[in-house]
């Protein structure tokens, strides 16, 4: 997030996409009904009716897999009618010819003949968010598990860059995390193209900074990212995994094929506080330790890097990751921490050493958070207070780049053969794939099992009637379920949770990834459904 | 696009951003003067000069109703006394927040509640913090109350104890207003008022999303996370740690109250609104969805796969070590750094995906090292 999260009530504007807040983030949906019942306007564009929907000024319910045609015909509204901040691109960005070059044939009457929202609420959406001074954007996987995913950010990026909606309070783009520390694993340099700090590692200064803090050298090789690695386990050129405390065999896109890959694998290695799928089918399990049974730091989405603390001892033997990775490291003689024995290791002397080599995080420590509490990067010295909100007086890296987007569909579309859209998505009483929160009969009394959305008119087109099962196939898969007929979904569209081990709605999406980022396209695969 | 509308946009922000720092004024806040900002309140300002004023009925984050009349004070601009949670400060005005008029108010009001009450209050509850700091005035005998409470509700977190209510309505407003989704509300007339949801039905059957905001709002300890109930008059004495969830990005701060003899969680409450990002809220998964920590599903010793019988059976840590370890340096030596992969975490900490990439990176030589659902 560019923003911090209690900037989020004062804003004047939320435009919302592609994030089911209330049930995903509830924390922050409260936030920004605060801001709502202080006046601000609220545009929330998701393929579903959601709750927040509900609130909204403006609901843009456009068909799922089609944000870039929503955005870009939004951006052609705003240079159409001369909305834009024409002092704040001059001074602040790049590339603006090419995107107004590319979005110049983006009508909103096009972007209703793909989107379905009527071109006159797109051009409404346009002009409420170019003419609000703090105007904020908050996305989810709504944006980034799409095959252009990539696409969506840029973007939602132009909008924030033609209009100047940077570098000022309660404004900004804000990706809401998903997972607690999917921001700080990404920060710690948990991805192939980046070492902590979000140093490329194919920098030769980046490597050898941490290659002499770590005494040995950084591997210079092209690493793959999530769905390249889901890619190659299919074809059989991995051989030996370590996976730590996730289920890929149940939230990975078609783990159809990927069982069979994984059971042929050399060596899997499963770290995890339950035998999951994955770990049925693993050579070594390590019992691990939960969030409230260590130490640590966790990084949310806005930046802040916040504390861990163990409250109860690991059920018998297991142990924090930590201390697992590190027996790992040592078995390999690399010392965990450089020059700190074993048995002296800490999470805060850790952390010590991953921030000795980045300016980001260099002035963040345990003794720190645990004076001041918790601390936003870029933080770069122990005098420094952090930073709530990014790019004021300019985007950080000098010039905001403007780039082109052009619309390309989802892979998949709908057929004769399938002729339902399937996207899938989070619903508030569970997390991921339930490992953890199936373990608890309260939530389970809300949503004891898996089901799914289907229209009125498609449930009398296809024969199903609300609370009977149905089983929803694609071409790679199918599973049965409860049927909840609902008018959140649209038309020809059908929209079940993800978090079900039972019936793995993974079974049926696509694992077509976004280029960048291997970002799978969960949102969007091609599906039949029949009564069951 | 109204073009007036646009130029008088621009002209906004041409100037730069409206200007946040309202006008201030002087109150006289037991004899000191403090400077305050139009728009606040008496008890903002008395609370930030360091005075103790008790209140029951008063939550940050709601709009004041003055229900309670705990936080009463003297104040110039009236002849009775005030309810300082929704008097606005005035330039010039003199408070008392504690003159021998306040506190024999203060004392008699607690004694009123106290009579209201079940024997014990609830230890720790802001009600029985109150009595502690300021006293109870002696002779007011106790009542029994007629109020009326819900049938036997089926949701597993929450719990309604109608005896202990004094109606203070916190918990209404911050269904209403906070997590916005009216599910209960007071209603019934005259004794018989009470918290109720529409047709009395059970919390399960209404709009409400089991936030569970309304028992940490709840200043007697009438709502009570269900699981801890049978615990509640020790739960102040249990030690809390400061956390933050494992679940959303949002990052919220919790104190998990500890049972250290049973090495169990107890129960999760928000930190004080005001004073951490999640601003005194918690969601349905990071209050109530703890249950999994101390699960028996548990995975509680390292399991390795018996290579004569296909199983996994229990080992030693050294033995799965090893093994994990021989493992990856046998992949490795046959077919090359690249057929290794490392997948770390989005739930795991820092300091843990650091050393994941660091494992792949300095010990295995690849940068085959992500994470899932990395967003
Ligand atoms: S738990 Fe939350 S939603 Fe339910 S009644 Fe209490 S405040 Fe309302
Ligand atoms: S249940 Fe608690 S918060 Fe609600 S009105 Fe009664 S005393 Fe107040
Ligand atoms: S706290 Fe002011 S009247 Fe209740």
């Amino acid at each position: 997030m560019t923003n911090a999260i209690t900037e989020i009530r004062d804003a004047e504007l939320l435009f919302v996409i592609g994030s089911n807040t209330t049930e995903a983030h509830p924390i922050i949906a409260m936030e920004m009904k605060r801001a709502v019942l202080r006046g601000a306007k609220l545009i929330v564009a998701d393929p579903r009716q959601t709750w927040l929907g509900g609130w909204a000024d403006l609901h843009l319910q456009l068909w799922p897999g089609t944000d870039v045609a929503l955005l870009s015909a939004m951006a052609h509204v705003i240079l159409a009618e001369g909305l834009q901040d024409q002092t704040y691109i001059d001074t602040h960005t790049e590339n603006f010819e090419a995107v107004r070059a590319s979005v110049a044939d983006w009508t909103p009457a096009r972007a209703e003949a793909i989107t379905g929202i009527p071109a006159a609420d797109i051009a409404a959406a346009a002009r409420m968010y170019a003419t609000t001074r703090r105007a904020g954007i908050y996305y989810t996987l709504g944006i980034t598990e799409h095959t252009h995913g990539t696409d969506n950010v840029f973007c939602l990026s132009n909008l924030v860059l033609l209009t100047g909606h940077l570098g000022q309070r309660s404004a900004g783009l804000n990706p809401l995390r998903g997972q607690n520390n999917v921001q700080g694993a990404n920060d710690s340099g948990a991805t192939p193209v980046f070492l902590p700090g979000y140093q490329r590692v194919d920098d030769p200064a980046a490597r050898a900074r941490y290659s002499a803090i770590w005494g040995r050298e950084v591997p210079a090789d092209k690493g793959m990212n999530l769905n390249q690695m889901m890619h190659a386990l299919r074809d059989g050129d991995l051989k030996a995994m370590l996976v730590v405390g996730e289920d890929i065999l149940v939230s990975e896109p078609d783990v159809a094929g990927l069982d069979r890959a994984v059971s042929e694998l050399d060596a899997l290695i499963v770290v995890d506080l339950f035998l999951t799928e994955t770990a049925k089918q693993a050579d070594v399990v390590l019992p691990a330790a939960a969030f409230a049974e260590k130490d640590g730091t966790f990084t949310n989405s806005e930046r802040r890097v916040q504390r861990v603390r163990q409250a109860v001892p690991p059920p018998g033997q297991a142990r924090p990751d930590w201390q697992i990775l590190a027996a790992l490291l040592e078995r390999s003689d690399v010392e965990p921490v450089r020059g700190v024995a074993t048995s002296a290791l800490t999470p805060a002397l850790i952390y010590q050493e991953m921030a000795s080599g980045t300016d980001k995080f260099a002035g963040i420590s345990h003794a720190r958070i645990e004076n001041e509490g918790g601390l936003q990067w870029p933080c770069p010295t122990a005098d420094h207070k952090g930073t709530d909100f990014l790019h004021q007086g300019g985007p950080m890296r000098g010039k905001g780049l403007l780039v082109p987007v052009n619309y390309r569909p989802s892979v998949e579309r709908p057929d004769a053969d399938w002729p339902l859209c399937l996207s899938t998505g989070r619903t508030l009483y569970h997390y991921n794939v339930a490992t953890q929160t199936k373990r608890e009969q309260g939530l389970l009394d809300r949503h004891p099992g898996c089901f799914v959305e289907v229209h009125p008119d498609d449930a009398s087109r296809y024969g199903l009637h609300d609370g009977g099962r149905a089983e929803v196939s694609t071409r790679r898969g199918a599973i049965e379920v409860d049927v909840h007929v609902s008018q959140r979904v649209q038309t020809g569209m059908i929209w079940l949770p993800m978090h079900f081990s039972e019936a793995r709605a993974n079974l049926l999406t696509i694992d077509a990834g976004d280029e960048v980022t291997g970002t799978a396209e969960y949102k969007v695969c091609a599906a039949a459904i029949a009564p069951r | 696009m109204p073009d007036d509308a646009r130029k008088l946009y621009r002209a906004e922000r041409d100037v730069g951003p409206a200007p946040d720092a309202p006008s201030t004024l002087t109150v006289h806040i037991d004899g000191q003067p403090r400077t305050a900002v139009a728009g606040e309140t008496l008890l903002q300002v008395a609370r930030r000069a360091g005075c103790d004023v008790p209140t029951l009925c008063h939550d940050e984050r709601l709009q004041p109703t003055g229900a309670c009349r705990m936080c009463l004070v003297e104040s110039s601009d009236s002849r009775r006394l005030v309810p300082s949670c929704r008097h606005p400060v005035q330039d010039g005005l003199h408070v008392q927040t504690a003159s021998a008029r306040v506190l024999r108010h203060r004392q008699a009001l607690l004694a009123l509640y106290a009579a209201d009450q079940p024997e014990q209050i609830v230890p720790g509850s802001e009600l029985e913090v109150a009595m502690r700091r300021h006293g109870v005035a002696e002779g007011v005998p106790s009542v029994t109350s007629a109020r009326a409470g819900r049938p036997e509700d089926q949701n597993r977190f929450i719990q309604f104890q109608p005896d202990r209510c004094i109606l203070c309505a916190r918990c209404t407003r911050y269904c209403d207003e906070v997590e916005a989704v009216a599910a209960i509300a007071v209603g019934h007339r005259g004794p018989e008022t009470t918290i109720v949801t529409a047709d009395m039905r059970g919390l399960l059957d209404t709009t409400c999303e089991l936030c569970g905001g309304c028992v940490d709002t709840c200043p007697t300890g009438a709502l009570v996370e269900k699981k801890a109930a049978p615990r509640q008059m020790e739960l102040a004495s249990l030690p809390t740690v400061r956390t933050t969830c494992g679940y959303c990005g949002v990052g919220c701060q919790m104190d998990l109250s500890v049972d250290r003899d049973k090495g169990q969680i107890v129960r999760v409450q928000s930190p004080p609104p005001g004073t951490t990002t999640n601003d005194g809220n918690l969601c349905v998964k990071g209050r109530f969805a703890t249950g999994y920590v101390g699960h028996p599903d548990r995975l509680t010793v390292p399991l390795l796969r018996d290579r004569a019988t296909g199983q996994l059976v229990p080992s030693t840590w050294d033995e799965a070590l090893d093994r994990a370890h021989e493992l990856l340096v046998d992949a490795k030596a046959r077919h090359g750094a690249h057929a290794l992969a490392f997948i770390s975490s989005s739930r795991a900490t820092n300091e843990e995906n650091y050393l994941a990439q660091k494992l792949a990176r300095a010990a295995f030589g690849t940068n085959n090292c992500h994470q899932c659902a990395a967003t």
